[in-house]
């Protein structure tokens, strides 16, 4: 059998074992161990998975996954995750739609603490929807509004996904995070325009507040002084090249850490629930990342992608018409695979395809992430509409997907001028010169 | 979660966690050491063994808590003796993989045994860092053919 047919065999495989739910690090590393004994032979196969789970684990750059995660779950400890919406809701508040600002403004913060998709929507989730159903704004803006701007924590650093495609795809992981502001922060800004829009259309769903005093504004921006100070210290040390993201992930951790101290949150409890949380998920995204370089080293040896390469080089698309391919490619494909899936099942097959077009792999991260945040907001996977229907169990699945929608035609068209303009993701990183 | 799997839980997350605190403060100090001009010689070298015990107490918490990331577009809509069947398709494959890696860590280790390695600033050894990987290695596979037996008998 020649390599390119091993290598299309191996990516069908891994795509069935997927579908059967087999867990993904285990399915990519199975698949990678078996395609790499067919084409290498057994030994060198055993071997150069065992080298590359040694050189995964002693990684440097991997301590950097794990000491954000722990940075978020002390500042939830310390009870910090909700203190940017409640600031959002005191200065927005007043305004039409102004709660559902402070959603998004919300999202956008705590994203900036933490970085996964899930935990943002339903940590927002559990504050604004309620707060905004008690005051009368629609479910639909309600829930759509937060199972949107929950992928915001995908993408405002520090990101999670970034971290794995910066590992993965052998990426500069502050590079990734400089390139993901501008674009983190243009995507929260379609969500205020989309706000805008809905409410200008229609009044009813989302009436006005009384407007909160300065005293309470006040009130609530010293509470969330610390934690955005750390924010600001962690993420703009890293984007400025002031510290190493793995540096910066062990500052941030430590200021939570002390934040918790401080705000007397510290406890042997809290402590050990933090670090059982962290390190669950830190194994499972091991685990994935494990496999995936493993999956990757056999898509490499099998010559699939180059094959694929010449095919799309044949069609004459150009760079641009060739991602927007790609992008509905993994729109459907996003369809059926979750987005960590699609990430490092597509990563080792498109990375090549990309270098060959020109494009920066540092872009290709950012659209990657981008196309896969889409995936948490569209049905059937959209993992943020199910965190935000158990957030409010009572509003029916199809309302939450009504109240998505305008945001997932404001993502499409995001996802669109990324691809367009790389200048929105590369602009900051050749401003500074890196 | 009976009593002897929670203590063993326990000592784990204190275990691993430790090794990721201990990964915290050696990163931090190196970094104000740095802004001091007062260099903290070898820090990515403990972050990195610390990284790798964090790392291998991760794995097998992921593993004991059932909590490895999978697709459930299918599998949460098929009948339940499908489902039980994907099960112990899943615990085979993750047996297989297990086997293949301690094979090939094991296989490395023995072959490095005498080999002298050792980090390039601190000289810390990587007998133990491999010995770890192995032993995780070994407790995943365990895991996984008590898991399989498990369901083989349901």
């Amino acid at each position: 059998m020649s390599g390119t047919a091993t290598g299309s065999l191996g990516v069908l495989s891994l795509l069935l074992l997927l579908l059967a739910g087999t867990p993904i690090g285990v399915a990519l590393g199975l698949v990678g161990l078996v395609g790499l004994t067919l084409t290498l032979g057994l030994e060198p196969a055993l071997i150069k998975s065992a080298v590359l789970m040694f050189e995964t684990m002693t990684r440097y750059e991997l301590g950097t996954l794990p000491l954000f995660i722990l940075m978020a779950h002390l500042c939830f400890a310390a009870d910090a995750s909700r203190d940017f919406f409640n600031v959002a809701a005191r200065f927005l508040g007043h305004r039409r739609g102004g709660l559902a600002y402070a959603s998004v403004a919300g999202c956008a913060g705590f994203g900036a603490i933490n970085g996964s998709s899930l935990a943002t929507t339903a940590t927002i989730g559990l504050v604004a929807v309620p707060e905004m159903r008690s005051r009368g704004y629609s479910d639909a803006l309600a829930t759509g509004s937060v199972a949107a701007g929950g992928t915001l924590g995908q993408m405002i650093p520090p990101s999670g996904a970034l971290i794995v495609y910066g590992i993965v795809a052998e990426q500069s992981i502050g590079s990734l995070f400089a390139a993901a502001l501008v674009p983190g922060i243009t995507q929260m800004l379609s969500y205020l325009l989309v706000i805008a829009l809905l409410v200008v259309w229609k009044p009813g769903i989302a009436p006005s507040l009384p407007r909160a005093s300065w005293p309470e504004r006040m009130a609530a921006l010293r509470r969330m002084l610390d934690i955005g100070l750390l924010v600001l210290v962690v993420t703009g040390g890293i984007v400025l090249g002031w510290v190493t993201p793995s540096e910066g992930a062990a500052v941030g951790a430590a200021g939570a850490f002390l934040i918790c101290l401080f705000r007397r949150r510290l406890t042997l409890a809290t402590l050990h629930r933090a670090l059982a949380e962290t390190l669950k998920t830190s194994g499972l995204i091991y685990l994935v990342i494990i496999g995936a370089l493993v999956f990757a080293a056999f898509i490499s040896v099998t010559g699939v992608t180059e094959s694929i390469s010449q095919g799309i080089a044949g069609l004459g698309l150009g760079p641009v018409g060739t991602m927007l391919l790609v992008a509905l490619f993994l729109l459907l494909v996003g369809s059926v695979l979750d987005g960590l899936a699609l990430m490092l099942l597509t990563t080792p097959i498109l990375l090549p395809v990309v270098a060959d077009l020109g494009l920066s792999p540092i872009w290709f991260g950012i659209f990657l992430v981008r196309a896969m945040e889409i995936g948490f907001v569209h049905p059937p996977i959209g993992m943020n509409l199910y965190v935000i229907q158990g957030v409010a169990p009572d509003v029916p699945l199809s309302r939450v997907f009504k109240g998505v929608l305008p945001f997932l035609v404001a993502d499409l068209m995001h996802l669109v001028l990324l691809v367009v303009f790389p200048v929105i993701a590369m602009g900051l990183l050749q401003w500074m010169g890196k | 979660m009976d009593v002897h799997m929670k203590r063993l839980r326990d000592l784990l997350v204190w275990v691993a966690g430790g090794a990721l605190l201990v990964a915290m403060v050696v990163d931090t100090s190196a970094m104000l050491g740095r802004q001091l001009h007062l260099p903290l010689l070898g820090a990515i070298e403990i972050v990195q063994a610390a990284v790798l015990f964090g790392s291998a107490g991760a794995l097998l918490l992921a593993a004991l808590e059932h909590s490895h990331a999978r697709v459930h577009l299918l599998l949460d809509r098929l009948p339940g003796s499908w489902q039980s069947w994907l099960t112990r398709l899943h615990a085979v494959c993750a047996l297989t993989l297990y086997l293949g890696l301690l094979g090939g860590s094991a296989w490395i280790a023995a072959d490095l045994w005498n080999g002298q390695e050792h980090s390039e600033l601190l000289h810390l050894p990587y007998r133990p860092l491999r010995l770890a990987v192995v032993f995780t290695l070994l407790m995943l596979l365990g895991h996984a053919a008590l898991r399989l037996k498990k369901k083989a008998r349901t």
